[in-house]
């Protein structure tokens, strides 16, 4: 095994492999960075151009794209609260929280920090005990994933604030949203009204950004004329705001790997992606946390379990991608697509039958976490140096980029409609008190549980006891339940003290 | 860089274009190519056509840039060329599923009149699976268990091809099966593999990993493939009818027969191409090249269409 590791890092050290990682850590940071261009839009273009090239460069080329990409997400979503991907949505509830109080390079820094922490331990552990995991994994069917997302859903209790009821009607907003559309299962039209453009349902990236972004933009606009309305990012003079420190880094640590953990596990069962990773470990981080009433207001704590959390997701959804050719999620999908072009086909055999490549392979991930480091690092200070210009320089580009974002994703106009429409929603949202954020994880998690469920139904059939019948169930059903008893407890506490 | 270069393509030929108005279109094509995928990024549909766009791209002098324009099963995308300028600058990723099943089971603004057949790269046969544990050894014993009692059976929706296709199989061997509709054929194999459902309906690329080591058995398929030598086929149970998934390039209807002649011409060169069969072998599926001239492909297809015609006639009384 070592000396496999050992090989692989000795042809991964040449020139071609580390030029391909460069380069695809590039692409991936700027791709990531700009709100609705994806990591999974530059794989798929750059795709067909690695058939070319030896699969050890091109496949490690790809999955540092990918990598970079989840990470990049979190730099637009800190500095300009443009979050490009759902994956970084809690990133910039957090992390544009502690911008504003001009501590963006603290903020910067703990989502660097923890996104390669979670990247290299997803990474290792996919390296030394892949099989093994993937057999536990298998093991966790439609039943199992369907109490697993109901305990993803529990997260809203941590995010809802101070009212739960409002939070809860976000939540069936969200939820009733995302059932728009072609019905995955039976086929029938829900909620299209004869609109053939509404068969695909809302297109996410548009929405997310309609929800999440362009309400900021539109709150700018109002205050302008504002007095004390500060126009540009302010940066905190004192040294240990725009920082993170090693003691901080260690409070936190723990975090990291509870995150860490959470996101290698969720990565290692297909299909469910990482917003659910990172869902479930922000809600585990704020129940567990000494200050949970900072979370969703600049917790470091908070950035930390959400982006470990979904870049763990990168390094163990290959898990089950490797040793059982499962793609865990759409970018795993594309990825195995790159494998079985270049004649790596995914399972078991393939670390014997590409030992060689595959360990090479492995020895680049790690390399590209290494480099992401460094180059992410490295540019920090350009970005924030971009995202201190005065507002009115920042915001009219950040709205062309939502509108462009929103094109591209799919070529469509209809998707500027949407961006539009939700612009309108997410806004009328704010003014009413009702919670975006709420409202994007029912509409994330949604798909996945009636999908799960649906299958849950037609298995059991009318054995109910099946429900039931594995550990694995019993397990998540008892955490919902604690954290449900938990987070009313604390704000009944919480209500006392006030 | 593709995106930037695609639109600085698009502004320069659309000036081309305004100064060459009225010259005739012998000279197509001249500007990118889209070809639009209706499914996600990374599906079969999506890779089959990515290696296609990448080789006939060389033959044309032009971009040929593969779009992903998923959602409603396909029918967004490919109404969307269907409404499409008929210049032979857009065309369409076909399938059994957007252009003989859905039309058929849903209202779509399109139908498979819509569009021109243009050439059909690869075909993959539809298999019952199950896991490796399974007490069915053959289609035989898995036939008789599921007349006794209904077993689960993956597929990808309840008005999917797969379901169609498993439901004429089933009818015609007398059982009925209680399907489990995951999203993809792959996830459904994750389930069989588990051992959450007893069997599923899948294609090579999905199953074929996962029948090869072992984890999982294919019972019957649609027709012989090399990779699979000892699987006996849906004929040699008596089942008549043609279950098979395939992958082609359509244009929307009115377009230049120009058009159609030369992306004809340059796929027969490219599907001669070691590296292209080797390519789709990798993937999985059985390269099965006709060009649209091909009359007994789109008799076939044509059959097939009546028959899912049939079949949502008789969903739709149930």
């Amino acid at each position: 095994m070592f000396d496999n590791i050992i090989n692989g890092f000795s042809s991964i050290l040449a020139i071609g492999p580390i030029i391909g990682i460069i380069t695809g850590v590039f692409i991936g940071i700027i791709f990531g960075a700009i709100p609705g261009v994806s990591a999974i839009m530059a794989i798929a273009i750059i795709l067909p151009l690695t058939f070319y090239v030896d699969p050890i460069i091109g496949i490690t080329m790809l999955l540092a794209v990918y990598k970079a990409g989840i990470y990049g997400g979190s730099i637009s979503a800190i500095l300009i609260n443009t979050p490009g991907a759902a994956a970084s949505f809690l990133t910039a509830l957090d992390g544009n929280a502690l911008t504003k109080q001009g501590k963006a390079g603290k903020a910067l820094d703990i989502s660097l920090f923890s996104s390669v922490t979670g990247e290299m331990i997803a990474t290792l552990v996919l390296i030394f005990v892949a099989a093994p995991i993937s057999i536990v994994s298998l093991q966790a069917g439609p039943i199992e994933k369907v109490f697993l997302l109901l305990f993803a859903f529990t997260v809203i209790g941590s995010l809802a604030g101070d009212s739960i009821p409002r939070g809860l009607l976000s939540c069936c907003l969200g939820m009733l949203f995302a059932m728009v559309g072609l019905s995955t299962i039976t086929g029938a039209s829900r909620f299209t009204f004869g609109v053939t453009e509404l068969m695909a349902g809302f297109t996410f990236t548009p929405m997310l950004i309609g929800i999440l972004v362009m309400p900021e933009v539109i709150n700018t606009i109002r205050n302008r004329t504002a007095p004390h309305h500060n126009l540009s990012l302010k940066n905190s003079k004192n040294r240990g705001d725009n920082r993170i420190s090693f003691k901080e880094f260690r409070s936190v640590f723990k975090t990291i790997l509870k995150s860490t953990g959470i996101g290698t596990f969720v990565g290692a069962l297909p299909g469910l992606g990482s917003s659910t990773a990172a869902f479930m470990a922000y809600g585990e981080a704020k129940r567990t946390s000494k200050s949970p009433e900072k979370f969703g207001k600049g917790s470091v704590e908070g950035i930390a379990a959400a982006e470990s959390a979904n870049n763990a997701v990168c390094g163990s959804s290959m898990i089950p991608m490797l040793t059982l050719s499962i793609p865990g999620d759409d970018v795993a999908a594309l990825l195995m697509g790159a494998f079985l072009i270049h004649g790596l086909t995914p399972g078991p055999l393939i670390f014997f039958e590409h030992t060689e490549t595959i360990y090479a392979i492995f020895a680049g991930f790690l390399l590209t976490d290494l480099f992401l480091l460094v180059i992410a690092k490295s540019g920090f200070g350009f970005f924030t140096r971009v995202a201190s210009l005065k507002r009115y320089f920042i915001f009219p580009c950040v709205t062309i980029f939502a509108f462009a974002g929103a094109f591209t994703a799919g070529q469509n106009m209809n998707d500027v409609l949407i961006l539009i429409v939700f612009t309108i929603i997410g806004y009328g949202m704010r003014l009413v008190g009702l919670n975006p954020a709420v409202f994007i994880i029912g509409f994330i998690l949604t798909p996945f549980l009636e999908q799960n469920l649906d299958q849950s139904i037609a298995i059991v059939g009318t054995d109910y006891h099946l429900f039931f019948a594995s550990p694995f169930s019993w397990v998540f059903i008892a955490l919902t339940l604690f954290f449900v008893y938990t987070s009313a407890r604390s704000k009944k506490k919480r209500a006392k003290q006030i | 860089m593709k995106y930037i270069n695609k639109s600085l393509m698009k502004l320069i030929s659309a000036l081309t274009l305004c100064l060459l108005a009225g010259v005739a279109s012998a000279e197509w094509p001249k500007k990118p190519i889209n070809v639009i995928v209706p499914y996600g990024a990374g599906g079969d549909s999506d890779l089959t056509t990515r290696v296609w766009a990448d080789a006939v791209e060389k033959e044309l002098g032009v971009p040929v840039v593969v779009i992903n324009k998923a959602g409603g099963g396909g029918v967004v995308g490919t109404s969307f060329v269907a409404n499409a300028k008929k210049d032979g600058y857009t065309l369409i990723n076909a399938g059994l599923g957007n252009m003989l099943v859905t039309p058929n089971f849903s209202k779509t603004p399109y139908n498979f009149d819509s569009f021109v057949p243009v050439v059909k790269m690869t075909a993959v046969p539809l298999a019952v699976v199950v896991a490796k544990d399974s007490p069915y050894k053959t289609f035989d014993d898995f036939i008789a268990a599921a007349k006794k009692k209904p077993l689960t059976q993956g597929s990808w929706g309840a008005s999917s091809s797969g379901t169609i296709l498993a439901n004429i199989i089933a009818d015609q061997a007398g059982y009925k099966p209680k399907y489990v509709h995951a999203n993809t054929t792959a996830a459904s194999m994750v389930s069989v593999v588990g051992g959450h459902i007893q069997s599923a309906v899948s294609f090579p690329p999905a199953f074929g990993p996962h029948v090869k080591s072992g984890r999982a058995r294919a019972l019957v398929m649609n027709q012989k493939m090399a990779d699979f030598p000892d699987v006996p086929t849906f004929s040699d149970y008596g089942i008549k009818g043609s279950f098979e998934g395939w992958s082609g390039v359509f244009a929307p209807q009115g377009v230049p027969q120009e058009v159609v002649d030369k992306l004809i011409a340059a796929t027969t060169k490219v599907m001669k191409d070691p590296k292209v069969l080797q390519a789709y072998a990798n993937m999985g599926a059985v390269v099965d090249f006709r060009q649209g001239n091909d009359e007994a492909w789109i008799a076939g297809m044509q059959e097939t269409s009546s028959i899912m015609k049939g079949a949502a006639e008789k969903a739709k009384k149930k």
